[in-house]
């Protein structure tokens, strides 16, 4: 039983990280409606620039962290401006955005893999302090990983429900013609999505890699994880994404306890596969008229 | 020499593959990515019945296809309710599905073991285990594959998959049922696809699942993204080119090390280039939607 609570425990904590992947990705998704699957590139820039900071340049951790971010920041807006943007201005479907963006990321990915090699990169070295709490235990970045990623998400949902620039952002996604037509500013609010989902990425990033290190082709696992959250938990419900990871984490933890981690994937893919078949619009999502489509 | 030999083998299994999936790409318009799931079936069903059962090649690659259309069945019934977007998440989580079930069930299929020295085909007595014949033998099954595939390409079911993918709601109007005609392309593209799994098997004589993996299916696509689909020479430009694109590099003189990644690196800005100024592909004649 003990074990059950700790693992439970930890499950809150793996949301938590969860849910930064699921709102940068749901972000773009949500606002854009297309999937954004170089979001597993950024992820892995915004490590990748840490780990290059404090070792090449030799540069200290905090403000290594600091530009790790602002790199993956950058990124991101450089996606959006270098291509997604030009192939929307040539009409481009939603399908044709997807393949240039998985060509982007096995691009990126590859690129980064040349430079640093393939193998699993560690951040932090020696051994983390834990608190005891009673009979469970809690690692010092389990705690940081709590923390920053519910204040994160807090804040976030605090600037969507008060920011007039932040509630159009949130309108775009139903219907992108008006936004032009009110005199919107579309690129901005574009530049927006995109810096607003690459520090969600490069925060989640960070926080794994100082935990358990980074290797250049867990990117796609990162984005898999925030698409399905977003997916189940529906697309047009801010806390459902968060709901969605807490479940994915929930789910996955009450399998490492009864049967191993090996079988994560299934328990994922198995979830998402069951709610677009039962319930397409989400679990959180209310019913929609078909006119509302 | 059997450096030529090796390639125009893979070339071949490939073709059979990209052949195959063109039937949903290019014809229905699906982006599938779960192409390495049937291929992998295919892999590890003509395997283990050619090394448990002992029954010959010819045979067991055909139970495979079976075995793999029945799979293509069930799981196409569901899948194929969706279109865009979830029809691409739908196939994604299939193949992470069977290839954690692949890696994982490790009583029936070995998992990360895989399975070494599966027996060189044999067929009427003679045994295919050299490279030339080797490479008679693919191009046998090329040849029937491609015939059988361009007859299906032209005939009514063609037509009439290419007209559901043009405008399903005026399709649908004619009669034309997509519940059905999109499932018999995707059965027809998994038993394809099954059989390349099998003369890969017995070309390699060791599979684990990590040949079976979503790089695999994303490569898979890839070359008929970067071919063209929906006609009868876009994935026969596509294979070659992604085939003989890391050979080209070889002879640059890039070290082995960092070859694997470049190669990856030229095919992830190959996508994006052609996204730019061909989206439907250097020879083909049906743009992504």
């Amino acid at each position: 039983m003990t074990l059950l609570l700790q693992l439970l425990l930890n499950a809150i904590v793996n949301a938590s990280v969860y849910s930064l992947l699921a709102v940068g990705f749901g972000l773009v998704y949500r606002s854009m409606r297309f999937f954004h699957i170089a979001y597993g590139a950024v992820y892995i820039i915004a490590s990748y620039a840490v780990i290059y900071g404090m070792d090449s340049i030799g540069i200290p951790l905090y403000l290594s962290l600091g530009a790790g971010l602002l790199i993956g920041v950058l990124a991101g807006i450089a996606m959006d401006r270098a291509v997604y943007l030009p192939l929307e201005r040539r009409g481009a479907s939603t399908a044709v955005l997807f393949i240039a963006s998985l060509g982007l990321y096995i691009l990126i990915v590859n690129f980064i893999a040349l430079m640093f090699g393939n193998e699993v990169k560690i951040l932090s070295r020696g051994m983390e302090p834990s608190f005891q709490m009673g009979s469970f235990v809690i690692t010092r970045m389990q705690g940081i990983q709590f923390l920053t990623g519910w204040i994160f998400v807090i804040v976030f949902w605090l600037i969507i429900r008060k920011n007039t620039f932040m509630k159009g952002i949130w309108a775009m996604g139903e219907t992108p013609a008006l936004v032009m037509a009110l005199g919107l500013p579309y690129r901005a609010m574009r530049t927006a999505v995109f810096m607003l989902s690459s520090v969600f990425a490069g925060t989640a990033s960070i926080l794994t890699a100082l935990d358990v290190g980074i290797d250049p082709h867990v990117g796609m696992q990162a984005l898999l994880t925030g698409a399905v959250a977003v997916i189940v938990g529906g697309v047009d419900v801010f806390w459902g994404w968060i709901a969605g990871a807490l479940i994915l984490a929930i789910l996955q933890s009450i399998a490492v306890w009864q049967f191993s981690a090996r079988w994560n994937d299934l328990i994922t893919f198995g979830i998402l596969i069951a709610v677009l078949l039962f319930r397409p619009q989400g679990l959180f999502s209310p019913r929609k008229r078909r006119e509302e489509r | 020499m059997n450096y030529i030999l090796h390639l125009l083998i893979m070339i071949g299994i490939y073709l059979i593959l990209s052949y195959g999936l063109n039937l949903v790409v290019g014809f229905g318009g699906l982006l599938s990515l779960c192409q390495a799931v049937f291929y992998g079936i295919g892999a590890y069903a003509s395997t283990l019945l050619m090394m448990k059962t002992g029954i010959s090649f010819v045979p067991a690659i055909f139970i495979s296809m079976v075995i793999t259309g029945l799979f293509a069945l069930i799981v196409g019934v569901p899948a194929l309710r969706f279109r865009g977007d979830s029809f691409v998440l739908v196939t994604l989580g299939l193949q992470m599905i069977v290839f954690t079930i692949l890696y994982n069930w490790v009583d029936f299929t070995r998992g990360p073991y895989g399975i070494p020295g599966i027996p060189r085909p044999v067929i009427a007595g003679y045994k295919f285990s050299a490279l030339h014949d080797y490479l008679l033998l693919v191009a046998v099954f090329l040849v029937i594959i491609i015939g059988i595939l361009f007859i299906i390409y032209k005939s009514p079911f063609g037509l009439a998959v290419k007209a559901l993918r043009d405008d399903e709601m005026a399709a649908e109007g004619l009669g034309k049922s997509p519940v059905h005609l999109f499932l018999y392309a995707f059965v027809i593209s998994g038993m394809v696809a099954s059989l390349s799994g099998g003369l890969y098997a017995t070309y390699v004589t060791y599979i684990d699942p990590t040949s079976f993996t979503l790089d695999e299916s994303i490569f898979i696509l890839a070359i008929l993204l970067v071919g063209g689909t929906g006609n009868r020479i876009g994935p026969f430009i596509g294979t070659v080119f992604m085939i003989l694109l890391p050979e080209a590099l070889r002879f640059l003189g890039l070290p082995d090390t960092v070859a694997p990644n470049v190669r990856q690196m030229i095919y992830g800005l190959t996508l994006i280039v052609l996204m730019f100024f061909r989206p439907q592909g250097i020879a083909g004649e049906y743009k992504v939607q």
